[in-house]
């Protein structure tokens, strides 16, 4: 379970410290806070979004200055994807239902079984895990795609919306060799063998063709 | 001192609605047999009034259309007299008892609301004070609880890993004594909270003081149609307690009392009794009894534990304070069946009293 974060807000010094400890015992990195507030600031230095490591939140909901529902929607507005496992002394309907509702993976109340705690921390992880390395294919695929001439983009924007080489020639003003030449360039650069597999990684990137009258 | 040894409120009713009958039957007469110049048409307004306090909004109305029919009557039977000073006078008595009927009404209206606001004021103040205590007590006791827990847990993670990890395992049983330290110092903290601050005694009429909690209630009292009879001994000295606080107990007394009633439903006269005595030269005890469903010994067993309680919304705390702040001026708070066998439950209430009545 190497290379994993757990970030732990609770008021409360005695039950971080259980939590971290526990966390420990199975081999988990934990960091505790004592307030949300406290957390967004390590958040924003550490710019926690940058590295690649899997990370997960255990968030108290009872506290002093912002609650954890409050966070959890502020998290939304700050475009934090974090996962989310609730942990809450008295945790009614309603606040469990808000917090479902805003993407959690668990709400659980004090005090809790470990094995509980721990597989909602790991299927957090898991999300999260998930998430970065989808997120990581499109980046590579968009710089990738960045790399492309105009050009070449504008051929493979033709192919895409099912234009036969010698049209994409005519509405580019350009000799059908010099498409093919595009083609096998723009082919190479986005890594891939055949045409059928660069439709489908180019095509987020394509829009919409509409061919010159 | 029995203060109330009057009929029963129906008997009282009919006798009330005789009366004005024949106040009525009086007024129609002086009508009509004065000239018209003598408008004694308007005293019908005094019936309306009586009948206002006593009667229901659709009664009254009937009634004060019965005025104005006696009084068109009456009009058309006089025989002597202006006939024109006769019509504005005839006017001028109809405008009257309308005008009265509609105000006195309104004001049986508003003060039902104000009853009623009071009652709901009372309830409120002592469900929300006690609501919110017991949310921070549980939020005070589960926080160490959920620590010890999980430590627990990674204790028992600790010791189970090959070779054990007998220091992690150490550390942890240390916060899990630290913690139970804590939930400790919570409930003992409670403890001197529930004991509440120090009376603050001062020398005081009991009877009064208890006479204030029951007009209080008396818009819970009266919605239910409940009796409330008084029996206080003779020459009792003053009180020397915290008044606020024996107010409190009087109040909560009062209302568990009307609880009991509801809960025994209709059948019987529902009837409260406060009754005063000197049981020793330095004490006094109050005693509200009541005709409700009365005390079961399994429910009798519990009626001060803290958080008990035989009603669905009730915090289990009322008398458990009760106890706690008579106990905290050397006084006691205790229970029994009724004393003359009928059904219902009296509360006893001890307190203490300042010896030189003269003082």
């Amino acid at each position: 379970m190497n290379g994993a974060r757990v970030y732990v807000i609770d008021d409360d010094a005695s039950v971080r410290a259980a939590i971290e400890d526990l966390l420990a015992s199975v081999g988990l990195a934990a960091q505790g806070f004592g307030s949300t507030a406290a957390f967004l600031a390590h958040w924003r230095q550490a710019d926690g979004s940058g590295d690649g490591t899997p990370a997960c939140l255990v968030l108290d909901i009872r506290m002093p200055g912002q609650s954890g529902l409050e966070f959890q929607r502020q998290m939304q507005d700050l475009g934090m994807a974090l996962p989310v496992v609730f942990i809450t002394g008295h945790g009614d309907i309603p606040m469990s239902v808000q917090a479902m509702k805003g993407g959690a993976i668990e709400f659980l109340t004090k005090p809790f079984r470990d094995q509980d705690l721990l597989d909602a921390i790991q299927l957090g992880l898991g999300r999260d895990r998930d998430r970065r390395a989808q997120a990581q294919a499109q980046a590579l695929l968009r710089a990738r795609w960045d790399s492309l001439s105009p050009g070449e983009q504008a051929v493979v924007r033709g192919v895409a919306a099912g234009r036969l080489n010698k049209q994409i020639a005519a509405d580019l003003g350009v000799s059908e060799i010099t498409v093919k030449v595009r083609r096998a360039q723009a082919m190479r650069k986005m890594q891939v063998r055949t045409l059928a597999e660069l439709l489908r990684v180019a095509d987020p990137f394509c829009g919409t063709y509409t061919a010159p009258p | 001192m029995l203060a109330s040894l009057r009929p029963p409120a129906r008997v009282r009713r009919a006798l009330i609605a005789l009366a004005l009958g024949l106040a009525m039957a009086a007024i129609f007469v002086a009508d009509t047999m004065t000239e018209y110049a003598v408008a004694a048409a308007v005293f019908h307004t005094a019936v309306i009034l009586v009948a206002v306090r006593w009667f229901s909004p659709r009664a009254v109305v009937a009634l004060a259309l019965a005025c104005i029919a006696l009084t068109v009557v009456s009009f058309g039977l006089t025989p002597a007299g202006l006939y024109s000073v006769g019509l504005v006078n005839t006017g001028i008595s109809i405008l009257a008892i309308g005008i009265t009927a509609y105000l006195g009404l309104k004001m049986v209206a508003a003060q039902a609301a104000a009853h009623a606001a009071q009652a709901r004021l009372l309830q409120i103040a002592r469900a929300t004070s006690l609501g919110a205590l017991t949310g921070s007590i549980a939020h005070e006791v589960n926080q160490p609880l959920a620590a010890i827990v999980t430590s627990g847990h990674a204790c028992q993670r600790w010791l189970a890993q090959q070779p054990p990890q007998l220091e992690k395992a150490g550390q942890a049983l240390q916060r899990i004594l630290a913690d139970a330290e804590r939930a400790s110092n919570v409930v003992t903290r409670i403890r001197g909270m529930a004991r509440g601050e120090a009376p603050r005694r001062q020398r005081f009429d009991l009877e009064e003081a208890a006479r204030d909690m029951v007009a209080l209630s008396r818009g819970a009292l009266d919605a239910r149609g409940i009796a409330v009879r008084w029996d206080a001994a003779p020459g009792l000295p003053p009180a020397w307690a915290d008044r606020v606080q024996v107010q409190q107990i009087v109040g909560n007394l009062l209302l568990n009392a009307i609880d009991a009633i509801d809960t025994a439903g209709p059948g019987g006269v529902p009837e409260i009794i406060l009754s005063l005595r000197r049981p020793g030269p330095e004490q006094l005890e109050l005693c509200v009894t009541d005709s409700g469903i009365g005390l079961d010994p399994a429910v009798q067993a519990h009626l001060f534990d803290a958080f008990w309680s035989t009603k669905s919304q009730g915090m289990g705390l009322g008398l458990t304070l009760c106890r706690s702040m008579a106990e905290a001026h050397g006084g006691r708070v205790w229970a029994a069946p009724r004393a003359d066998g009928r059904r219902g439950a009296s509360f006893h209430v001890s307190l203490p009293a300042l010896r030189d009545n003269a003082a």
